[in-house]
């Protein structure tokens, strides 16, 4: 008996899951196939365009200069004790440009973003806007996800690319400001273990982020019930599923991307 | 003409329809009365197609509504227009946006003309100049109509009004009901119209239908409804708590510092 109960449960818990994958992976294929679908909304894309991007800017700014500058710290702390400081600006540059800068971003934007994203849909779904959507023909999947996920595609390597920048003037004031380190030497490190590539890594995953990020939070959203307890759970969902989804992601894509 | 036809539907365990048939003429307004959680809003949402019956069909002019591809079904939409019980307006719009809504997307009108025919329909529903408010600027029975206005934005044929008129005190009740009234006279559309307010059901209805526990009781003119022999919908129209209509009726009677003695059984339940 008790292990038909445990085989009952388990059973009902892996079609639950399953369903939930089916349902995302479906909405989220929705989403693609309408990119390139009209009619289009442009105010809306806009819309999303500064609610994504434009908004996030002191956000992801100040958090790259202040990851920046305590990864600086503690890499000055650690390379001082082999008398080896000139390397702090090295790993620095490697650190921020393959994996913080990238990482740090996705995690704020789905912290501030897809917590948005949840929260706007699953009060249209609750408020019964997306069922009014539905009855003047326009599918919600293209109307609400595509302008999301085409501005977080965008906006999410560009705001990679500024967390970067601003990363390197966080290195700047920590190692030459306040460290001493020469100018110069903190320059030429910055970028004497990178290349090209390095930056292309940063912002495929940027862009994988950014898919993660848009497509959890407006499914999260989408799939909201039960009143306003509903909306604050599929918020909360968003930025745990879309912040787990990024760290697993960003795992594979070093594997992946670095081999 | 909108046939729904042994129409059920439950979700989880909770049957809400069981079995539901009725139709509506073209042209012909039928009002749909019933308890709370009755099934009412479900049974209009099948016409729309938002929800997929367990078992019968809802057709509209012989199309099956669940059987239609997505496309088609939006296609079908746009000849229905469906006023949801709070509005349900995009709150990110104004007025005029919500109204032009299925204007800009779904017809090839320039601004101009979109910007007259949304005029057109504030007029329609009392609220001319409105047109820059947000939603959130406006009292309940102002969101019906912005409602109202923004279905009938695409001359639909049929209208759909999810109680149109609860929560509004007796004037703005009346005045919703003149609305549909002209509406109904100036576009000549099918309308289904789910209420509890008997007034305004006699006031729009050609024929009324009751629905009580997911099944459909009683199907008349306004005066056969009136006297219609089923106990449960003379219950309603009395608006009496004594009878079929409660399945746990509430204690009728307070003694003070006593308790309630047990509530009778019901007619139903006997």
């Amino acid at each position: 008996m008790l292990l038909t109960a445990i085989l009952d449960r388990t059973g009902l818990w892996v079609l639950q899951a399953l369903e939930q994958i089916g349902d995302f992976v479906v909405l989220g294929s929705r989403a693609f196939r309408d990119i390139f679908r009209g009619p289009f909304d442009r105010r809306a894309v806009l819309r999303q365009f500064a609610a994504v991007g434009v908004y996030s800017v002191p956000v992801v700014a100040l958090t790259g200069m202040a990851v920046a500058m305590v990864f600086a710290v503690q890499l000055h702390y650690g390379f001082k004790q082999f008398q080896a400081e000139g390397l702090a600006a090295q790993v620095e540059g490697l650190a921020i440009v393959r994996e913080l800068a990238p990482v740090i971003t996705g995690l704020m934007l789905a912290g501030r973003v897809g917590s948005a994203m949840a929260a706007e849909l699953g009060t249209m779904r609750v408020t019964e806007q997306i069922d009014a959507l539905e009855c003047l023909a326009t599918d919600p999947v293209h109307y609400l996800f595509v302008p999301r996920l085409v501005a977080s595609m965008v906006m999410v390597p560009l705001l990679t690319g500024l967390a970067i920048y601003i990363g390197y003037w966080g290195g700047y004031e920590l190692l030459v400001g306040v460290q001493g380190s020469p100018a110069a030497a903190y320059q030429e490190g910055f970028y004497k273990l990178l290349d090209l590539r390095d930056l292309w890594i940063a912002l495929v995953k940027a862009l994988v982020f950014g898919i993660i990020i848009a497509l959890v939070g407006c499914w999260r959203g989408y799939r909201a019930r039960n009143g306003a307890e509903g909306v604050g759970s599929a918020t909360t969902a968003s930025v745990v599923t879309s912040s787990l989804w990024i760290l697993i992601a960003d795992f594979f894509l070093t594997k992946m991307l670095l081999v | 003409m909108i046939e729904v036809v042994g129409l059920r539907k439950s979700f989880g365990p909770k049957q809400v329809l069981r079995g539901v048939s009725l139709s509506v003429e073209d042209g012909e307004s039928l009002v749909v009365l019933g308890g709370s959680g009755t099934g009412k809003s479900v049974l209009l949402k099948h016409v729309m197609g938002l929800f997929k019956p367990d078992s019968g069909h809802v057709s509209v002019d012989g199309k099956v509504v669940d059987q239609l591809s997505r496309d088609e079904l939006f296609e079908l939409r746009k000849s229905i227009g469906m006023c949801f019980q709070d509005a349900a307006l995009f709150d990110s719009m104004t007025v005029a946006e919500n109204i032009g809504f299925a204007l800009t997307r779904h017809t090839d009108l320039n601004p101009t003309q979109i910007r007259a025919r949304v005029e057109e329909c504030l007029h329609l529903v009392g609220l001319v100049g409105g047109g820059e408010l947000k939603p959130s600027e406006l009292s309940g029975g102002m969101k019906r109509r912005v409602g109202f206005a923004r279905a009938i934005a695409l001359k639909p044929r049929i209208l759909l009004f999810d109680e149109p008129t609860t929560g509004l005190d007796p004037v703005m009740t009346d005045v919703i009901g003149n609305i549909i009234l002209d509406l109904k006279a100036e576009l000549g559309v099918t309308s289904i119209t789910i209420t509890h307010d008997l007034k305004s059901a006699f006031q729009i209805a050609d024929r009324i239908a009751m629905l009580f526990r997911g099944e459909c009781i009683a199907l008349e003119h306004p005066e056969a409804f009136k006297t219609h022999p089923n106990p449960v919908v003379q219950q309603f129209l009395k608006g009496e708590a004594e009878g079929p209509f409660l399945q746990d009726p509430p204690p009728l009677h307070h003694y003070h510092g006593q308790p309630a003695p047990p509530a009778p059984r019901s007619a139903h339940e006997a």
